[in-house]
C-alpha cells in the first residue's frame, strides 16, 4: 500500500506532491509551503530549517520528504530517522536531477505512472525549448538572489543549470552555491541582462527604481537599457514548476526565438521594455500546473 | 554574610528542586501537540509502575521520546552554564564574566563550522568537533592567561577576549564559504538552540561531564570563599590558590564546552543566574554553586518551553528567549541592588 500520510519538509517537495496528484495524502507541510494555494490549508510543521518534531510525530507520517542538498539540515533528517520515521531526502544539483527526483518521489508516493508522465512531459518541453534556442548566443546574465549585499548563484547548482537551459550564462564563475559578489566585478563584466526572481514583480520594480539611482548599479548597461528579466520565484524551487520558470526566462532573454515567423534569427533582437516582460511574468505565475 | 548551615543549603536546594519539578511538569504538558493534564498524570503513573508499553505509541514518542529528552538536555545545559558562569566570575573577579567571555563558544562554533566544511557526512561529528574546538581554545587561552607561572585574572580576561574576537573573525570569514543550507543551520546554532533531538549516548557523556565539572568546582568552594577576601590573604590561610584557579578554570571551561557543543551559545544564563542567586542566597560558594546549578536548570527549562510554544508549531531559538527575558531582569536586579 502506498504511503497514506506524507509530511513534506520543503516547499519544493510540497509542490511536487501536489503536481503528482497525491495532495489528499499530504498530512503536513512547512510554514513556507505557499504553492499551490491549497497547500496553505494543510497542517503546519514549522520551518524547513527548524521543523517541529512533535508536530511531525503527531501527524503519524508513513513518509517524510526532505530536500537535502539545498534546504533541510542533515541533523534534522538524522533525528527523524532515529525516531523511526521513513525519510526520503532528494538532492538535485541539476535540472535533470530535479526531474529524476520528481519521478522517484512519484514512485515512493504511489503515483509512479503519473510521475513518469509528468517527467516525460517536462522533458519534452525542455527539448522543445532547446530546439528553439539552438544557435543563439547565450545571454550573459547576473542572477540577483539578493541585492544588498549582492548575492548570486554558482554554476554547480540546479539554478545555475536552469539558467543554462534558459539560454543564459551566469557572469559569476565560482564553485560556491550562493556567492557574495562585489559590484565592481559586475560593472566590469557588464552582464547583458539582470535576472530577478520574485512572486511579486511590483516589489522588484520598486527595488529597481531604487537601485537605478545608486552608483555602481546605475553604471550597468543592463540597468540603463531596461534589460531586466523577472521570473516567478518557482525558479528557486527544485520542483516541476521549475521548467515553467525556465521557459518564462527564455522568453524574456530570447524573444526572437519565440516569434514563429522570425526567419532572420537575429542574434540581437529588439529588446522589450521591462513593463512587457513583467506582464509576461504575471501570466506565467498562474500558469498550468497540473 | 549570613551564617551558612547545612540546613540552609538543604532548604534552599529542596525549594529549588520543587520549582524545577514543577517547571518540568509544565514543560512536559506544553508543546505544539496538546496533551491534557489527566493524560499526562496517567501516563507518568503508568511509566512509574513500569507499564509504559500500554501507552499509545505516538503519545509515548512525543512525551518520552521528544519532550522529556529535550527537557533533560535543557536541565543539563542550564546547570552547566550557570555553574560555569559562577566559576568564571570568581576566577576572573569580574561580575561581567559569563561562560563565553574567554572565547570558548567561538572556539566551539569554529570547530562545528570546520566539521561542516570538511566532514559533513560523518554522524555526530559536529558536536564532537565543537567540543574539540572548545578544548583547544581553553588550552590556548590558558597559555595566554598565565603570568609568573600561574593564572592571572586580568591577563586571562584580556587574552580570552582577544581570542574570542579573533575566532569570531575567522568564523565570519568561513561562513561566507558555507553553502546556504549550512549557513542557515549554523546561524541557528550560534544563537543557541535545543530543538534537534540528540542521540542518547551524547546525553550520557554530558551527564558524566556535568557531574565531574560541577563536583570539581564545588570541591573548591571553601577556598573560593577565602579568595573572595583577597588572594594573598587566602594564601596565608593555607589555600593553594594556583591549584584552585586551575581547577575552576578547567572545570568551568569543560562545562561551557559541553553546553555549547550540544546547544550552541545560549546567552545570559551564565551571567544572570549566579548574580540573581547571589542576591537571593548570598555569595558563599558552598551554597551558590548548587543553587546556581538548579537555578540555571529552571531558567533554561522555562526559556525553552517558551521557545517551543510561543509561536508553535514554529520553533524559536532558546537563545533569543533567554536574551530577551534576561536583559530586563538583569537591569532590574542591578538597579535594585544599587538602592
Amino acid at each position: 500500500m502506498p504511503p497514506q500520510r506524507i509530511v513534506s519538509l520543503a516547499p519544493a517537495m510540497t509542490e511536487t506532491l501536489f503536481a503528482l496528484g497525491v495532495e489528499e495524502r499530504v498530512a503536513g507541510v512547512t510554514d513556507f509551503c505557499d504553492y499551490p494555494p491549497a497547500a496553505l490549508n494543510k497542517s503546519r510543521i514549522g520551518g524547513a530549517v527548524n521543523p517541529n518534531f512533535e508536530q511531525i510525530v503527531a501527524l503519524q507520517p508513513d513518509l517524510v520528504l526532505a530536500q537535502a542538498l539545498t534546504l533541510n539540515r542533515r541533523e534534522t533528517v538524522d533525528a527523524l530517522e532515529r525516531l523511526g520515521l521513513a525519510v526520503y531526502a532528494t538532492s538535485a544539483s541539476t535540472v535533470e536531477g530535479v526531474l529524476e527526483s520528481t519521478r522517484r518521489v512519484g514512485e515512493l508516493a504511489g503515483a509512479g505512472e503519473r510521475g513518469e508522465r509528468l517527467v516525460t512531459q517536462l522533458r519534452e518541453r525542455l527539448g522543445k525549448l532547446k530546439q528553439r534556442l539552438e544557435g543563439r548566443t547565450p545571454r550573459r546574465v547576473l542572477f540577483v538572489v539578493w541585492h544588498e549585499p549582492l548575492i548570486s548563484v554558482g554554476r554547480e547548482t540546479f539554478l545555475g543549470d536552469a539558467l543554462r537551459l534558459a539560454g543564459a550564462e551566469s557572469v559569476v564563475e565560482t564553485k560556491q552555491e550562493w556567492p557574495r559578489l562585489s559590484l565592481e566585478e559586475v560593472v566590469r563584466q557588464q552582464p547583458d541582462f539582470l535576472v530577478f526572481a520574485s512572486a511579486h514583480e511590483q516589489s522588484v520594480e520598486k527595488t529597481l527604481a531604487e537601485l537605478k539611482e545608486r552608483p555602481g548599479w546605475r553604471d550597468l548597461e543592463a540597468m540603463s537599457h531596461h534589460r531586466v528579466a523577472i521570473v516567478s520565484d518557482a525558479i528557486n524551487r527544485p520542483a516541476p514548476r521549475l521548467v515553467e520558470a525556465i521557459e518564462q526566462l527564455a522568453r524574456q532573454l530570447h524573444p526572437g526565438a519565440f516569434e514563429e515567423k522570425d526567419e532572420t534569427r537575429d542574434s540581437k533582437p529588439p529588446l522589450r521594455p521591462l513593463s512587457s516582460a513583467a506582464a509576461k511574468a504575471r501570466n506565467v505565475g498562474a500558469g498550468s500546473h497540473r | 554574610m549570613r551564617r551558612l548551615t547545612f540546613r540552609r543549603v538543604l532548604w534552599v536546594c529542596t525549594l529549588q528542586a520543587v520549582v524545577l519539578m514543577a517547571a518540568v511538569v509544565v514543560a512536559l504538558k506544553l508543546g505544539a501537540v496538546p496533551i491534557s493534564v489527566t493524560d499526562l498524570v496517567f501516563s507518568l503513573g503508568r511509566v512509574a509502575i513500569g507499564h509504559d508499553s500500554e501507552l499509545p505509541s505516538q503519545f509515548q514518542v512525543i512525551v518520552f521520546g521528544l519532550r522529556l529528552p529535550r527537557i533533560i538536555l535543557a536541565i543539563f545545559v542550564g546547570a552547566a552554564l550557570s555553574v560555569a558562569g559562577a566559576g568564571f566570575q570568581a576566577l576572573l573577579r569580574n561580575p561581567l564574566a559569563d561562560p563565553y567571555v574567554l572565547g570558548v563558544s567561538s572556539g566551539a562554533a569554529l570547530g562545528a563550522i570546520l566539521s561542516l566544511i570538511f566532514a559533513p557526512e560523518i554522524p555526530l561529528v559536529t558536536p564532537a568537533a565543537a567540543f574539540a574546538g572548545a578544548a583547544l581554545t581553553i588550552a590556548a587561552v590558558y597559555f595566554l592567561g598565565r603570568r609568573e607561572g600561574q593564572l592571572d585574572g586580568s591577563t586571562l580576561l584580556l587574552g580570552g577576549i582577544v581570542m574570542a574576537s579573533f575566532l569570531s573573525a575567522v568564523i565570519m570569514f568561513l561562513m561566507t564559504t558555507l553553502p546556504g543550507r549550512e549557513q542557515r543551520g549554523m546561524s541557528f546554532w550560534l544563537m543557541g538552540d535545543l530543538s534537534t533531538p540528540l542521540p542518547e549516548e551524547i546525553g550520557w557523556v554530558f551527564a558524566v561531564g556535568l557531574a565531574v565539572g560541577i563536583g570539581a568546582i564545588y570541591s573548591t568552594a571553601a577556598d573560593l570563599n577565602l579568595m573572595l577576601g583577597g588572594e594573598n590573604e587566602a594564601v596565608h590561610l593555607g589555600v593553594n590558590a594556583k591549584r584552585v584557579k586551575l581547577v575552576v578554570y578547567v572545570a568551568a571551561s569543560v562545562l561551557t564546552g559541553l553546553a555549547v557543543s550540544v546547544s550552541g551559545a545560549i546567552g545570559y544564563v551564565g551571567l544572570l543566574v549566579p548574580h540573581a542567586l547571589r542576591w537571593l542566597v548570598g555569595s558563599d560558594y558552598r551554597i551558590l554553586i548548587p543553587a546556581s546549578a538548579l537555578g540555571g536548570a529552571i531558567a533554561v527549562v522555562l526559556a525553552d518551553t517558551l521557545a517551543r510554544t510561543i509561536a508553535a508549531p514554529t520553533e524559536l531559538p532558546v537563545g533569543a528567549m533567554t536574551a530577551m527575558a534576561g536583559a530586563p531582569v538583569f537591569i532590574y536586579l542591578l538597579r535594585r541592588s544599587m538602592r
